[in-house]
């Protein structure tokens, strides 16, 4: 009995979780093979697996300069610029929030500033949902100008990145032992000189795995950013959101190349980050 | 070349006094261990030397400059630490030639003081290693050169040997003991081993719950203890203590506890609960003007002597280091006899010894 389920509960185990596997990625397997059919694949019966005649016309589509466009009850949507505003908007959002985040974590580290609570207080912000703070930021935006700029949203951004940056750095900052910074400055270095040549050499692959980390989040926020956008700025997921708008002849094959190129950035980077995501949320369990 | 002088110096921690109050002068060269059970104040107290910690009050000076307030840098100190403190993300070179750098020493001359310390220390082969890939002693090694390479006048080392085994750290012990010779720097060592604070130190100096428990050359300390708690944290195994009362007697005292009483003579005290210590070398399986019967309840050879368990039926067993030639078994019943030249007195409350 015990020598059978030594084989057997591996072989549920692994059969479980790639039936869910497969639940999972079907839409993703889906989105990626209808942004290689043709027109005429999109809606057949029976559903085609794999386009017969693989083709790049939707990325060619969407990809081409120009404004998106609605006639005949064909809509095509044109993401180049969104592309564009999706990187500004997520990438300064992004690298700001690890500046000030990562000073904030090690101050917090080193010299406790802001009280034992401080990172608790701050992580609070994570727990109000996103649209609790929206409406009220259109009427802060309003009173700005901030509203459908790259500075508001960026500014929203670094906001709702800072918890993360600063758990995730607590824990990369927490890994660079005191007494490397104390040997330091025991030699006569200034503090900023400890940070320069100690601190920020051991945390930098800290650093670039909590960049990439906002920077996704960032990527594919989609309700902050249609909140507070309109005509100027507009970001990926704001474009793909359009879609669902038209209420008639959905443009399937476009659509799902936009979802592909939403979406690539995303895994990649969650493949580079993924082993040391694993160290980063690790906070608090190894902490001492 | 500079001594330290500490004064009145205190460290509050919450509500802990980690340092109370200590007054210490250390001259000029000498090799002088801070020892003590860990919590003791003894890192804390070197850290506040080395202005890694600010003191709540007090003053240290170093050579004739007052550096309570002085950033760490401008002490002109060295340190080793516990951890070794080498960065990982540097080579042995670039490690040895940090402060070098951080004093912005023209290149050729960090490259000919980096090879000339590496020299001295036989680290000269591992310059282009990381760190990770050094072993223990070698770690150690490079971290010294580093601290050399400044020339500074005063060495601080918190535990720097505790990472090593055993055999490593004897002889990295003796090389310590032979680099101050050569240096004739002032060194200031804390460890909680008190063979180490035996064998390296010029002075020791004791601590305990933040305050100096006892300060003297190492003999001193182990011969001629001020108190009841540096008798017993030096020499291994510990001193054996015996809890009873002193009676004064016309020409002495004598000692009295539970199956155990002895004469002193020549003592004159204050009648009184008092403990007896004996170190266990001086506790003699012999028949005696004074002698007492014990069972041997445990043996410990070491090689060159052993150590026996004697049941004597006090509360605890009392320890004698025999030579190893004696002929023992568990369950003998033996006599022994205590060298009452070598006995010492404490206080029963104080603690504080009781001087003949």
């Amino acid at each position: 009995m015990r020598r059978r389920g030594r084989w057997l509960f591996p072989v549920v185990r692994h059969a479980l979780l790639l039936a869910w596997t497969a639940v999972t990625l079907f839409p993703i397997y889906w989105m990626l093979m209808t942004s290689f059919k043709h027109a005429g694949e999109w809606v057949t019966w029976p559903p085609r697996w794999f386009p017969h005649e693989p083709t790049l016309v939707n990325y060619v589509k969407v990809l081409t300069p120009g404004t998106s466009t609605f006639e005949l009850g064909r809509q095509t949507l044109k993401i180049l610029k969104p592309i564009g505003d999706s990187l500004i908007v997520s990438g300064v959002g992004a690298l700001l929030a690890v500046v000030l985040g990562s000073a904030l974590a090690y101050s917090w580290a080193r010299f406790g500033t802001g009280g034992r609570s401080y990172p608790y207080n701050i992580l609070s912000i994570r727990m109000v949902p996103p649209i609790v703070i929206a409406v009220p930021f259109v009427v802060y935006f309003v009173t700005l100008r901030l509203l459908d700029t790259y500075t508001g949203l960026i500014l929203v951004y670094v906001a709702t990145c800072l918890p993360y940056v600063i758990w995730m750095m607590l824990a990369f900052v927490e890994e660079v032992p005191v007494e490397l910074e104390r040997a330091a400055r025991l030699m006569g270095a200034s503090r900023f000189r400890v940070l320069r040549s100690v601190v920020l050499p051991l945390t930098a692959s800290g650093l670039v795995v909590t960049f990439l980390f906002v920077f996704i989040l960032n990527w594919s926020e989609l309700l902050l950013a249609m909140t507070l956008t309109n005509t100027e700025v507009s970001t990926i997921p704001i474009q793909l959101n359009k879609f669902q708008s038209a209420n008639e002849g959905r443009d399937y094959g476009p659509q799902a190349a936009i979802g592909t190129i939403a979406t690539l950035p995303v895994i990649v980077l969650g493949f580079v980050i993924q082993k040391h995501l694993l160290r980063g949320f690790s906070f608090g369990l190894l902490r001492k | 070349m500079a001594g330290i002088q500490l004064e009145r110096l205190t460290k509050v921690f919450g509500a802990t006094r980690a340092v109370d109050g200590i007054d210490l002068t250390i001259p000029d060269g000498e090799f002088v261990v801070l020892v003590g059970p860990s919590g003791c104040g003894k890192t804390t107290t070197l850290n506040m030397i080395a202005g890694l910690e600010a003191p709540t009050a007090g003053d240290i000076w170093i050579g004739e400059a007052r550096v309570t307030d002085w950033e760490p840098g401008e002490r002109s100190l060295g340190m080793v630490f516990q951890s070794l403190a080498l960065f990982p993300h540097m080579t042995v070179f670039e490690n040895i030639a940090f402060p070098l750098r951080i004093k912005r020493v023209a290149a050729e001359e960090i490259a000919r003081r980096v090879r000339t310390v590496s020299d001295t220390v036989h680290v000269g082969h591992l310059l282009g290693k990381r760190p990770a890939t050094l072993s223990g002693g070698e770690a150690q090694r490079v971290a010294l050169a580093r601290t050399l390479v400044v020339q500074p006048t005063v060495f601080l080392m918190d535990e720097p040997l505790s990472s090593l085994d055993a055999k490593l750290r004897v002889e990295m012990r003796t090389e310590l003991k032979r680099l101050h010779a050569a240096l004739r720097s002032t060194f200031v060592y804390v460890t909680h081993d008190q063979a180490e604070a035996m064998t390296m130190a010029d002075r020791i100096v004791v601590m305990h719950q933040g305050r100096i428990q006892q300060v003297g050359r190492p003999l001193e300390i182990y011969g001629d203890p001020a108190n009841r708690f540096v008798a017993g944290f030096f020499g291994v195994p510990a001193m054996n203590f015996v809890e009873g009362e002193l009676r004064p007697e016309t020409n002495g005292a004598r000692f009295v506890a539970q199956a155990l009483g002895a004469t002193l003579p020549g003592h004159s005290i204050v009648a009184g609960p008092a403990s007896l210590g004996i170190r266990p070398e001086h506790v003699r399986l012999a028949d005696g003007r004074e002698s007492w019967p014990a069972t041997v309840s445990l043996i410990e050879p070491l090689g060159d002597e052993t150590l026996v368990f004697l049941d004597y039926g006090g509360p605890a067993s009392l320890v004698a280091k025999v030579d190893a030639e004696e002929k023992l078994a568990v369950g003998d019943r033996r006599s022994f006899t205590l060298r009452l030249d070598r006995v010492l007195l404490f206080d029963g409350t104080t603690g504080g010894r009781i001087m003949g």
